[in-house]
């Protein structure tokens, strides 16, 4: 028996891995059936699909509610299950998880507006395809919808700076944390601060987005200041490593020319 | 009167050479010790291995100063390893790199020696000992790919105990003795820990031991090229195949083993420096989450041929069927392939099987990796 284990065993080694249990997470009943339907009643699983939700494993059930696991009791107002929601129900809707987003959007005037029509979120950010929000979103052909770009220009104006300093980081952070060094604590407060920069544009006031990004633009800033020190580490690493790279290639280009003098002196005596 | 020369050097040597008899052991097996004379540079890769082996144990030896092999806290301690232990990431990344390099060196001198119809000449032992450290290698590679406990490693080890799955009768059996339980955990990271830092190093100690000495006893094969080339002739009795009027293996050869193994450091320290993401994808970065499997997740790019041959059929067990036969086929190559005949030029089937055989490894690894 303990041959046939550690053959077994060896023979796992030799085979490496099977692709064939790599799986997701199971598909939740919204999605088997919905999945399949046309038109409408199908339309949200594959625009779902394309959506920063789904990437982060936001599903059906996390906004509509609902049982997932149960094809009978799925859409069971006793499970929690909401529907789509109305109009003006939108705000809360997505602010049960955007919390500090819907504070800042309730206490603006498109939030104010919300009653007689004012902009809620899938005004601007669609629903099930939702992407991740940038700038981009402020243009004139979605602000012009409802009123004149001029106030959301100057708002764009000044989210810019920050917003382009807030992704340089995020990137600079995300390639060292690929280099394996811990960002954890720095990607946690530039976390913070980009929910914080996002909160404060949702409230669509022009004085108070420019008093407040330059808190979060200091806050970035120290973030940054951390990265050119780790950036300076790793530059000084390649710098040494260089010069061992060098060294042991100039003592191999060495050895290779004493074997050639052997070779020449085995010939000679050859 | 002559003044007296003190010359400590050769007082120490000769004082070791009294007790010891190393002036004797340098004739006998340094410089007297005689390689063929078209010796090549191919030669140089057991020299090679040898080293990396030697970098595997040093910077596993300092890992394991601060490695906690538990699950609560072994993905911390790597983090405090790369992140606070002065050079710890240097010690890190030659460790797990230089496995790469390893199995890059391995399969190099693999090759070479399956090309020049090494294993023949009554060298079964030798390329069966070669062989088997070629496995247990992996085997190294496999158990210490969960050590960091990250998404890559609990998910890869998840899938390669699965496979084992497969296997009739004792399948289930065999996952459940592989982890130590039904899923992966700290059980499973307990055991092979001991596998990785233990038992196999030792088994393969004694492997590398046994490999040398096979080559050692029955000689170094002359490589089938040029002029100098005898064939061999497979005499009754045992015989040590020497090589009179050859080359001195120190200093003559064992520079050019010197220069090879630099070429090779500067090899890895340039992956390191220059490319240190290039083995590790962004799971491996990640703590190990159960509940949470990460897209894409792809096996170390030297069992992406098994990864992809195990897609390929239809089911499973017919996939490790096949690695199955061909591993084995593989292991007892000496024993099916018994003609003298080494010269290459002379051996147009396997000479044909044998760049096929590479080219298929390649494209279905390139297969596996995009599939």
């Amino acid at each position: 028996m303990s041959r046939v284990v550690i053959w077994s065993f060896l023979l796992a080694c030799f085979v490496g891995l099977s692709p064939t249990s790599v799986a997701f997470a199971a598909d939740t009943v919204c999605i088997e059936c919905h999945g399949g339907q046309p038109g409408p009643l199908g339309a949200p699983i594959a625009e779902w699909r394309t959506s920063v939700h789904a990437q982060n494993g936001i599903s059906c059930h996390d906004c509509h509610g609902g049982d997932p696991t149960d094809f009978a009791s799925a859409m069971e107002p006793e499970q929690g299950f909401l529907g789509a929601p109305d109009y003006s129900d939108v705000p809360a809707f997505c602010g049960r998880c955007h919390v500090g987003v819907a504070e800042a959007y309730q206490s603006g005037a498109h939030g104010q507006a919300i009653e007689s029509g004012g902009a809620q979120c899938v005004v601007c950010h669609g629903n099930h395809a939702i992407q991740k929000p940038g700038l981009e979103l402020i243009n004139e052909e979605n602000c012009s919808q409802c009123h004149s770009y001029d106030r959301a220009a100057l708002i764009r104006l000044s989210l810019v700076e920050t917003d382009t300093m807030v992704a340089k980081v995020g990137e600079d952070l995300e390639r060292l944390y690929r280099l394996g060094f811990a960002v954890d604590e720095m990607q946690g407060t530039l976390f913070n601060q980009r929910n914080l920069f996002h909160r404060i544009f949702h409230g669509v006031d022009v004085e108070r987005v420019r008093q407040e990004t330059a808190a979060v633009q200091a806050e970035v800033g120290k973030i940054s200041n951390e990265v050119a020190e780790i950036d300076a580490t790793v530059g000084q690493r390649k710098l040494w490593g260089s010069v061992v790279i060098g060294l042991f290639v100039l003592a191999g280009v060495i050895f290779m020319l004493v074997r050639k003098a052997y070779e020449e002196e085995e010939k000679g005596g050859g | 009167m002559q003044p007296i020369k003190i010359q400590p050097i050769k007082m120490l040597v000769d004082f070791i050479d009294l007790r010891l008899g190393v002036k004797d052991l340098y004739t006998k097996e340094l410089n007297g010790y005689l390689l063929p004379k078209n010796v090549n540079a191919w030669y140089t890769l057991g020299a090679v291995l040898v080293v990396l082996f030697k970098l595997q144990i040093i910077t596993g030896i300092l890992l394991l100063m601060f490695y906690v092999p538990d699950a609560e806290k072994a993905f911390a301690s790597v983090q405090y390893i790369v992140n606070e232990v002065p050079f710890g990431w240097l010690f890190r990344m030659l460790h797990a790199i230089g496995a790469n390099v390893i199995v890059i060196a391995l399969l190099l001198h693999m090759l070479s020696v399956l090309f020049m119809g090494s294993y023949k000449g009554r060298r079964e032992f030798t390329w069966l000992s070669g062989f088997i450290i070629f496995n247990l290698t992996m085997g190294l590679c496999l158990t210490g790919y969960l050590l960091p406990w990250s998404q890559l490693s609990f998910w890869a080890t998840t899938v390669a105990t699965d496979a084992a799955g497969a296997i009739p009768v004792v399948g289930d059996y065999l996952v459940e003795f592989l982890r130590g339980g039904p899923t992966v955990g700290n059980q499973t990271l307990g055991r092979f820990f001991a596998l990785h830092v233990v038992g196999m190093p030792l088994v393969l100690l004694g492997l590398i031991g046994v490999h040398l000495f096979c080559v050692k006893r029955r000689g170094i094969s002359s490589p089938p090229f040029g002029p100098d080339y005898s064939g061999n002739e497979d005499l009754p009795f045992f015989e040590h195949e020497k090589h009179p009027g050859g080359i001195p293996f120190f200093p003559n050869y064992f520079v050019k083993d010197a220069a090879v193994i630099c070429f090779f450091m500067a090899f890895l320290l340039a992956i390191i420096f220059y490319a240190p993401g290039l083995f590790f994808p962004e799971s491996a970065f990640q703590p190990a989450d159960p509940f949470l499997t990460p897209p894409h997740i792809k096996p170390e790019w030297y069992f992406l041929w098994a990864y992809q041959t195990l897609k390929i059929f239809p089911s499973e067990i017919v996939g490790l069927g096949v690695q199955g036969v061909f591993m084995t086929f593989l292991a007892l190559l000496p024993f099916i392939d018994r003609g003298p005949e080494r010269r290459p030029g002379k051996r147009p089937l396997f000479v044909t099987c044998y760049v096929l055989g590479i080219l298929l490894f390649v494209a279905i690894s390139v297969w596996g990796h995009y599939s």
